[in-house]
């Protein structure tokens, strides 16, 4: 029997592990990270997950031993969050070059300075062309569903990646929700077990992870290029099956809330969407006709999707929570991507961004107020005055 | 969108190869090779140092043969082996003096 159980975000990775019966872990704590380690030992202790727990040295240990397990043909998981996730940055690439689809949970943290327990997008955003497929829930539920499908995905013999499954730190990481724990036999059925290609044996020996030729560069690049085109159908069949399987109605791409009708839209990421649709709620009371897109994949980015979802509006905003300081609008980085997805559109929205849920800041119900009124007389002026507001540190016009 | 690459460029799945416990063709990695150890069969005592100070396991004994083998596509010429072969039966020999050696090669990798 399916149970429902009140669990925080990390708790919630961890049971995603757990039922995905991972089989090799590696940990180095770190906060918010340190929640999904503590609660993955105290399965292994008693007894709950039959799972080879390591402790590495640090993140790029931690990394390098997910790498080797799933070279080994394990279904491997790590995770980490801030400083970690960019101390383990070298590793990155070789695990998307050797297509080892492990999976490593991101509880965002800020960058130091100023380090902070709050999320912060920046950490995991670095890592975002690093060939991993990545993706932000936006609650408890979503990071367990995120983490069974992105297993999913990603052993998909048409992908072979890895994934990062970024949740936002404290937000998320750290506040209980409901979250539907499934039974096993149903996470079987979604989830065949974990066959490496050409798994590291002394029966068969092969080498991973050699030099290749730099005539070799170029080509290996295109491949994996190309497997990005596979992505998106294997995504949709994914979440297709767990829909069917679990009973739910995900959609595989994007989370639209009052679009319908929407002329002024909000296009934000991971957990302050939550808070965003309360804002909405009390806009629309208003009389302002808002609404929310919210991308579950930012690799590989539904490009189609949004432009769809986006196409009818007249203003949209992208909510950084991320920086990318001296980039097109010397802001977020979200902005880039939606600016390219939006440019061949016949009749484009206005575009602009803010800049806020940084450092660790929560996002306010009056945060998004401001930006509901500089939409607002974007829309009413048929112009954008500014790219980019940093909320709360703007002069007022 | 469709990419197409020639057939004489793919490069296997995550750069993954049979591994060079002996001398294969996706593992041509000795480009860089100045000098090649070439084996002296005669003086060879088959003591196999060679065998157990490269780093790189370039060397591996032919059964058949009863003599040791060298991996020519994977060996760089580091020529750790034959300073310490003990019976002085490995000579650093320059790649162009070979017709074949790397040096050569019209295309070096």
């Amino acid at each position: 029997m399916a149970q429902e159980k009140m669990l925080s975000g990390c708790a919630a990775a961890a049971q995603g592990a757990k039922f995905a019966e991972i089989e090799v872990t590696a940990s180095f704590p770190i906060r918010p990270y340190t929640a999904i380690m503590m609660e993955l030992a105290r399965m292994v202790a008693n007894g709950e997950l039959d799972c080879e727990f390591i402790h590495g040295e640090g993140e790029h240990a931690q990394v390098s031993i997910v790498l080797g397990a799933s070279a080994c043909g394990a279904r491997a998981y790590t995770g980490s969050s801030g400083v970690g996730v960019t101390y383990a940055f070298e590793m990155y690439s070789p695990v998307a070059g050797g297509r080892y689809p492990l999976q490593m949970a991101i509880a965002d943290r800020t960058l130091d300075p100023p380090g902070d327990f709050g999320s912060e997008h920046t950490d995991a955003m670095s890592c975002r062309d690093q060939g991993w497929l990545m993706g932000w829930a936006a609650s408890p539920q979503e990071v367990f569903d995120n983490t069974l499908i992105n297993y999913r995905v990603g052993e998909d013999p048409l992908v072979m990646l890895p994934q990062f499954v970024c949740q936002d730190g404290y937000f998320l990481s750290h506040i209980p929700d409901k979250v539907i724990l499934p039974e096993l036999s149903q996470v079987r059925e979604f989830l065949p077990p974990y066959k490496a290609p050409h798994p590291l044996s002394p029966a068969c020996p092969v080498s991973h992870g050699p030099q290749i030729r730099p005539d070799q560069g170029a080509p290996m690049d295109a491949q994996r290029a190309m497997t990005f085109l596979d992505v998106p159908k294997v995504i949709e069949r994914a979440v297709a099956d767990y829909n069917a399987i679990f009973k739910r109605n995900l959609d595989p791409w994007l989370e639209k809330y009052q679009m319908e009708d929407a002329e002024v839209a909000f296009f934000i990421q991971g957990a302050h969407a939550n808070t965003c649709k309360s804002a909405i709620r009390r806009l629309r009371a208003q009389g302002l006709k808002a609404g929310m897109v919210r991308p579950r994949w930012l690799r590989p980015w539904p490009t189609e999707q949004i432009a769809e979802a986006l196409a009818k509006t007249k203003a949209v905003a992208t909510v950084e929570t991320s920086t990318s300081y001296g980039g097109a609008t010397r802001g977020g980085n979200l902005i880039h991507e939606v600016s390219a997805t939006l440019y061949d559109l016949e009749k484009r929205p206005l575009l602009t961004s803010f800049m806020a849920g940084l450092g660790g800041d929560v996002i306010l119900l009056e945060d998004f107020y401001y930006m509901a009124k500089i939409l607002k007389q974007m829309v009413e002026e048929k112009k954008t005055r500014q790219k980019v507001y940093w909320v709360g540190f703007e002069e007022e016009a | 969108m469709a990419i197409k690459i020639p057939k004489d460029r793919e490069v296997p799945f995550g750069a993954i190869t049979p591994a060079p416990i002996k001398q294969q063709e996706l593992f041509k990695t000795s480009n860089w090779r100045i000098v090649r150890p070439v084996i002296d069969h005669e003086r060879c005592t088959r003591c196999f140092t060679c065998y157990a100070s490269c780093p790189d396991s370039c060397w591996s004994y032919n059964e058949n043969e009863e003599q040791m083998e060298w991996n020519w596509m994977f060996c760089k010429g580091c020529q750790i082996c034959i300073n310490e072969c003990p019976s002085d039966a490995l000579t650093a020999v320059p790649e162009l003096d070979f017709p074949d050696g790397v040096a050569r090669l019209e295309k070096p990798f």
